[in-house]
């Protein structure tokens, strides 16, 4: 049992404080029991109950506490129950949370002060370049020991998925960041008429007004208020924009929106928002200093000690130094002061300046550059700010370094239809913000064709001293733990550009992405290099996204495609197993596909062949058409005759094959393979629409407006003999190779044709795709005394491989030019053109290629899996089963496979390693046919 | 500047050891650099266009096997700024083909020795490589793999899903998925290396043995007379050389163009991702063709991700967002459990693909303009046994027999490589 | 997502579409060369400039159209019918 535990770090009302103290919460954190208030963060409640220290940092195990009190500090990522690195200084406080640190090695308490100077030294940045290079064999023990040292929470094998969703967003502007130039944007944006969406990141609108003073606060209250009236502005909070892409494609990340799936809540939400323009109104985020001990709890920003104090209403210290460069940092020691923490200011506008932190958990001391030491348990700095530009670098701009106001600016590169507003752009008082905001919401709204434009005004640069660095060395990177002594050292060894820094230091690549680091990184270099211009160091570019987004939002909720038959019910009552061919999900078989494979043989099955592909071909020209595309001749086609036919791609490589049957004078119908119907279809429309437009042909994909059948076996007559009407079934009214449009079951405008994949007789019934279940259950009906049952997928992949019918890309590859497809006596050279015919002309004069014959293992019981290998010697591949089973009809193993063509000829005996490495003689047969290879059965 | 607190350099070059980094440590030594500053000459033997893992490898093995060091790299960025620092550093020699296979299988075996042989741990991890299969015709193309990897005395074999899941214990190998698991192929010796350490590595080898890199100096035109290159024209000046060797990847179309070449090369973006790092639990490469996805943890605990390249030819190197969902919700499909982690960067690379998925190395029509170009998305691999190949090549003036089949010369002859049969057996 | 307009449809997104590849014109099969031929399988000029290309709308009109695009920006700046449809409109206006 544990105990609630509370200290006196709760100040009195503040303000502006957002958190409700009638409603306290419970919370458990590092095994122990916590309270906070709603409005609370877990770091805040954390700091009022006395907590400093949030995590151990990633390479020298240095404790670390608040630094910026924001989304991005790098010190406080937090486990959250099952979900890792939330980011506890933003991630406001629930009822029973629980929270654990992540990188606590040796323990959160444990102080290693004097042991990590010494791994300093040694742990120098890219030292593992450096070392475990020998022994080699040693290597795998060393990087599971590295391995440990991984930042970041923990996942578990069987979480749950969580709920996430998508939405999108059409509107005229979209403006990221919604303080007060943010806000003011919005509202003259939807004042010229335009529809806005206003994005921030932090839980309420105001960005830095909300930690101010009064007169900040009275601001924030009129600005929120103009902001609510206009309707056409949607306010998206605790959201961030975090990529801008090509034509203003603009992903916004919605976190715990507060809308539920099913019962469900959503953690988060992706927004895809086109946009006519965006506006960026990111402002301006404080930048850490660089001086030894910079890392010590108790060091925190200036920003940062006004959100714990002003929002939050924590005392975050005792004693404090605060080493301000400008207005801010002079403000946040006025607030410490009024809350009656104790406050020496250091003022580097006097050119004060401080030397080094020194402390073990908590910062104890400060050295200042006079080399006076004053003893205090918070270090306030206030050096300046990075500007947030990594929005309008993803629009193409390179941000310029500008000396005298020590910070970014963006240039005039910018795309058209994105927009700078407020403190990016220059500094001012909030009413200089708000009308350069308010300029800027016009300006966009124009450009989204809304009013007109609105020049900005200008906003000054005030000047500001340039500190990046102290004469100490510090940390840089608190996400990499990497040191500017690491950046010197890098940039000597000759790693001296900002992007091989950046790689052999890590600087900028953990979580925080930079936000805090890169203005300091920047400066490092240009210290290393002795240059003052920041802008010949350049600085890396900012990639998407700007905060990181989870993968179920990215993921979202599936939408792939899924396609079944009409008779899809009717299979799973009869316990098919489901087959996945592409989009589509077919039976595979009914539970015994060698039975299925009798039964067909013996008298009548039935499969559902509704993923064929269909075209239906209208028109004079077709059998130009057919010709052009089909390696096979098609002038003469008569109608009511089917024929069957190759395609090749343009380089010869057998691509399709399917039957077309000729309906009427101008109307055929086409069947592809199932997975070739997309591809066959662009395929022909690529023929007509860019080579051949002058041609009079229309083509309708109709796959799914038919439900596709075949029946069967020698009984299949007999059985559509007592549902189809309107035709004469007999073998020379209706012969095989014939189509004849009927009506079966009573449903009229139905097409059947007599082909032979599984070499019985056989029907392929085409039932207009509403009434296919109907047509099913009625042949299901009506062959009941026949003993017709289902046949699935696998039962005729068996019944077409003792045919010997090849399946393409299956015993054909991306290489099987026609004639080693054994399509021979089908390819017409003599046609004046057909696609891939100059290939396969050339290819008619050669003899090296590999062919596809028919094999038989000489031990009938052997059934080679697919793609093993034919050998000869050790290891010389000259051929491979495509195709394999075991022939339930013939009692003995099949096969369809290529070889050399010197081993092609029927009665070779070639040799076959299994995948065990056992080596089986297969016998070449006649043909590719192992059944009934005259189709004496197809013909009945 | 003064305040820097480093100390006295050591001299060059330094020998990298746990002992030296204890020395260095202890004495606060600087370290010397990893490869040197020159000025450019105004000509050398070979002029290599390219400094990534091709480029400088082709170096490190001219200098190494063939003593030729009149050298120079160039680069317009950066070392291994361009594909060899973007790709997700996958090596493996589960290739279809058995030249394919023995040519990356003598990759793989460099890149086994290469820490020793170079002096910079390149951090290979042989984790273990998985390609998925969730249909029948892609656990057939598997099969295909692994009896040639068999026959090449490559380890490979097929595996169930049972195997998969113990392997993989993330993995969502239930029967029920949109996509399920039928199989993988399962590769023991397949891993990762860190790509920078491996550029980085081949720089200072080349660099010791006396190469030129120069980083900063782009390619601007190249002089040829009765097709024979004669020069190259740099931002920093004129070259002459007899010798230029296209090692680029991307721009690759707009060096040959400098010669009046045109191939079959088609230029597309590539992109990549990492997560935030989270506590290692994924210890191989799980590589999905049907749900285009390759994933893998590094030994910082990032997912590093990759997917298929971008739908349709560009030069930008600008990420998308379609990208990034399409890859999640895929990622999804596969280890559902990994939802709550977040995405934290994506970048892209180019890659300059080729019809029949091989490279095209070797002589041209114009003499002495030699390329090592059409890596599409699988360079990175093959960087060792490339710039061994193509340093024998430029040495000896014989195109080696392991390269022989990836030469230009394939395309107007009909002699695509079987690569392309695996690639277009369904998916 | 960049848009690409569709001479049909207007603009919408690139994923509702498939990039074909540089426009070529086909050699007459009864003269080429296998050089010919496959120079028009396979080589590319693979510019980094505006090129024109052929795009198919596959999930819209199903039509296909030429677009110049340029390969460093992805800046659309024309879309219009394929070459032979325009010859087409062209004879059979004259």
């Amino acid at each position: 049992m544990s105990t609630a535990v509370t200290t006196g770090r709760r100040l009195a009302p503040q303000a502006g404080e957002v958190i409700d103290r009638r409603a306290p919460l419970s919370f458990r954190w590092d095994g122990k029991t916590y309270t906070g208030f709603v409005g609370d963060t877990i770091v805040s409640a954390l700091v009022a109950s006395g907590v400093d220290v949030f995590s151990r940092s990633f390479k020298y195990k240095r404790p670390r506490g608040v630094l910026s009190a924001t989304f991005h500090d790098p010190g406080c990522t937090v486990q959250v129950g099952d979900e890792p690195n939330v980011r506890a200084a933003h991630r406001r406080l629930a009822a029973g949370m629980e929270v654990s640190p992540e990188n606590v090695w040796p323990s959160l308490k444990f102080d290693v002060g004097a042991a990590n100077q010494l791994l300093g030294r040694f742990l120098s940045s890219g030292f593992y370049y450096k070392t475990f290079i020998k022994p080699q064999r040693l290597w795998p023990a060393y990087q599971q020991i590295l391995g440990r040292f991984a930042a970041g929470g923990v996942t578990a094998a069987d979480a749950e998925h969580g709920y996430f969703d998508k939405r999108y967003i059409h509107v005229d502007v979209c403006v990221a960041g919604g303080g007060p130039a943010g806000m003011a944007a919005a509202v003259a944006a939807a004042e010229s008429g335009a529809s806005v969406l206003l994005v921030d990141e932090e839980y309420e609108l105001g960005g830095h007004l909300r930690y101010g003073g009064d007169a900040d606060l009275a601001a924030l209250a009129e600005l929120r208020a103009e902001v609510a009236v206009h309707e056409s502005i949607e306010v998206m909070t605790n959201a961030a924009v975090t990529g801008r892409y090509d034509m203003n494609w603009i992903a916004v990340v919605q976190r715990q929106p507060g809308i539920s799936v099913q019962g469900h809540a959503i953690h988060e939400r992706l927004c895809k928002v086109r946009a006519g323009s965006l506006v960026v109104a990111a402002g301006l985020i404080e930048r850490p200093y660089v001086f030894a001990g910079n890392d010590l709890p108790g060091v925190m920003l200036s920003t940062a000690v006004r959100r714990l104090v002003n929002l939050h209403a924590v005392r975050p210290g005792d004693n404090a130094v605060v080493f301000t460069a400008n207005a801010d940092g002079d403000a946040c020691a006025q607030d410490l002061r009024r809350i009656g923490v104790g406050v020496t200011v250091v003022d580097a506008r006097t050119d004060a300046n401080i030397r080094r932190a020194e402390g073990g958990k908590r910062v104890k001391t400060v050295e200042l550059a006079d080399g006076r030491r004053v003893d205090c348990d918070l270090l306030v700095t206030a050096v300046g700010w990075t500007a947030a530009t990594p929005l309008l670098n993803m629009a193409g701009d390179r941000p310029q370094y500008d000396a005298t106001a020590a910070r970014f600016f963006p240039t005039d590169r910018l795309a058209a239809n994105v927009v700078v507003a407020g403190a990016l752009a220059g500094d001012g008082s909030t009413s200089e913000l708000v009308a350069h905001g308010a300029a800027a919401g016009a300006t966009a709204a124009a450009r989204a064709g809304h009013g007109s434009e609105v020049p900005a005004p200008a906003l000054a640069r005030v000047p500001h001293p340039e500190l990046y660095r102290s004469t100490t060395h510090g940390i840089v990177d608190f996400s990499e733990d990497v040191s500017s002594k690491d950046m010197f050292s890098a940039k000597k060894e000759g790693y001296d550009s900002i992007e091989l820094v950046k790689r052999y230091t890590t600087v900028t690549m953990g979580p925080s992405q930079g936000k805090l680091e890169s203005a300091n990184a920047v400066a490092i270099m240009a210290e290393a290099h002795g240059v003052s211009d920041f802008n010949e160091i350049g600085t890396t570019v900012w990639r998407p996204p700007y905060v990181p987004i989870t993968l179920g939002a990215l993921g979202g909720r599936g939408f792939e495609n899924t396609r079944f038959s009409p008779m899809q019910p009717w299979h799973e009552q009869h316990n098919a197993k489901p087959l996945v061919a592409g989009d589509w999900i077919r039976p595979e078989h009914y539970g015994d596909p060698a039975a299925e494979v009798a039964n067909v043989r013996r008298s009548v099955g039935i499969i559902d062949v509704t993923p064929l592909g269909k075209l239906d071909l209208r028109g004079p020209d077709v059998p130009k058409l057919l010709n052009l595309l089909y390696v096979n001749k098609w002038s003469r086609l008569p109608i009511g005759a089917v024929r069957y036919g190759v395609m090749c791609a343009e380089d010869g490589v057998v691509m399709d094959d399917g039957v077309t049957g000729r309906l009427g004078e101008n109307h055929y119908i086409m069947t592809t393979t199932s997975s070739g119907a997309a591809t066959v279809w662009e395929w022909t429309e690529n023929w007509l629409q860019t080579e051949h437009p002058d041609w009079q042909i229309h083509v309708t994909p109709v796959t799914t407006g038919y439900a596709s059948m075949n029946v069967a076996g020698p009984k299949s007559r007999e059985l559509l003999g007592r549902v189809v009407s309107g035709v004469d079934l007999a073998n020379d009214a209706f012969p095989y190779m014939h189509v004849r449009t009927a009506t079966v079951a009573d449903i009229a405008g139905c097409f059947m044709w007599r082909i032979g994949f599984t070499g019985e007789l056989s029907y392929e019934i085409h039932v207009p795709a509403a009434y296919g279940l109907h047509v099913w259950e009625a042949l299901f009906d009506a062959g009941f005394d026949l003993g017709v049952v289902p046949f699935g997928v696998e039962a005729q992949r068996i019944m077409r491989l003792e045919k010997g019918h090849f399946i393409v890309a299956q015993d054909t590859d991306g290489l099987t030019l026609g004639f080693g497809a054994d399509l021979g006596w089908c390819i017409k050279l003599d046609k004046d053109d057909f696609a891939g015919k100059p290939e396969l002309v050339w290819q008619s004069r050669r003899d090296d290629y590999q062919r596809l014959v028919g094999m038989q293992p000489v031990d009938p019981t052997i059934v080679p899996a697919e793609a093993s290998q034919i050998v000869e010697g050790t290891k010389k591949i000259v051929g491979r089963v495509t195709s394999s089973r075991m022939s339930p009809t013939l009692g003995r193993s099949i096969c369809l496979g290529f070889v050399e063509p010197r081993l092609a000829t029927p009665g070779t005996i070639v040799t076959c390693q299994l995948p065990d490495r056992r080596r089986v003689p297969l016998k070449v047969i006649e043909g590719l046919a192992h059944f009934d290879p005259d189709g004496a059965r197809m013909r009945i | 500047m003064s305040t820097n607190g480093l100390g006295r350099r050591t001299k060059y070059p330094a020998k990298y050891s746990a002992f030296s980094l204890i020395k260095h440590g202890l004495t606060k030594a600087d370290w010397p650099q990893a490869w040197r500053k020159h000025e450019l000459k105004s000509s050398y033997d070979v002029v290599i266009v390219g400094a990534g893992v091709h480029g400088l490898a082709t170096a490190y093995y001219l200098a190494t096997n063939h003593g030729i060091t009149n050298v120079a790299i160039l680069d317009k960025g950066y070392v291994g700024g361009g594909g060899s620092g973007r790709n997700t550093a996958i090596v493996r020699s589960n290739y279809l083909t058995p030249e394919g296979v023995r040519f990356y299988d003598r990759s793989v075996k460099l890149y086994e020795g290469l820490a020793a042989d170079l002096n910079f741990n390149i951090m290979f991890g042989q984790m273990g490589h998985l390609t998925l299969a969730h249909n029948d015709s892609s656990l057939r193309t598997m099969r295909w793999r692994a009896e040639v990897n068999k026959l090449e005395g490559i380890d490979s074999e097929v595996i169930g899903p049972d195997d998969i899941k113990k392997l993989v214990p993330y993995m969502d190998t239930s029967e029920n998925t949109r996509y399920p698991i039928l199989g993988a192929l399962y590769h023991p010796p397949g891993g990762t290396v860190r790509h920078d350490a491996v550029n980085w590595g081949y720089a200072r080898g080349a660099d010791v043995r006396g190469c030129e890199i120069h980083q900063q100096t782009e390619v601007q035109s190249i002089e040829t007379v009765d097709d024979r290159v004669v020069a190259v024209d740099t931002s920093r000046g004129r070259i002459a050389t007899s010798t230029v060797v296209n090692c680029t990847a991307g721009w690759a179309s707009l060096i040959n163009a400098m010669v009046g070449l045109k191939m079959p090369l088609v230029t597309h973006p590539l992109q990549a991702a990492v997560t935030e790092p989270v506590k290692k639990f994924l210890n191989a490469v799980v590589v999905s063709g049907s749900l285009h996805v390759y994933v893998s943890q590094t030994d910082r605990g990032e997912l590093v991700f990759g997917a298929s390249t971008d739908p349709y030819p560009s030069y930008s190197m600008r990420g998308s967002l379609a990208f990034t969902e399409e890859l999640a919700g895929h990622v999804l499909e596969l280890m559902p459990g990994i939802a709550k982690m977040r995405l934290l960067r994506q970048w892209a690379g180019l890659c300059d693909m080729t019809p029949d998925f091989s490279p095209i190395m070797g002589i041209t029509p114009v003499k002495g303009f030699l390329v090592d170009v059409g890596w599409g998305t699988y360079g990175f691999k093959a960087g060792p046994v490339s710039g061994e190949s193509m340093a024998q090549l430029v040495a000896t003036g014989i195109t080696p027999e392991n390269i022989a089949s990836f030469d230009l010369a394939r395309f107007p002859e009909g002699r695509l490589v079987g690569e392309k049969g695996a690639a277009a057996v369904g998916h | 997502m960049i848009q690409v307009p569709c001479p049909w449809c207007g603009p919408r997104n690139s994923m509702e579409f498939r990039a074909v590849g540089e426009s070529k014109s086909r050699p007459d099969v009864s003269t080429t060369t296998p050089e010919q031929w496959r120079h028009y399988l396979y080589t590319k000029s693979n510019l980094a400039d505006w090129v024109t290309e052929t795009w198919y709308h596959r999930a819209g009109c199903r039509r296909y159209f030429a677009v110049e695009r340029h390969t460093v920006t992805n800046d659309i700046r024309e879309s219009r019918l394929p070459a032979a449809q325009l010859r087409r409109q062209s004879d059979s206006g004259s």
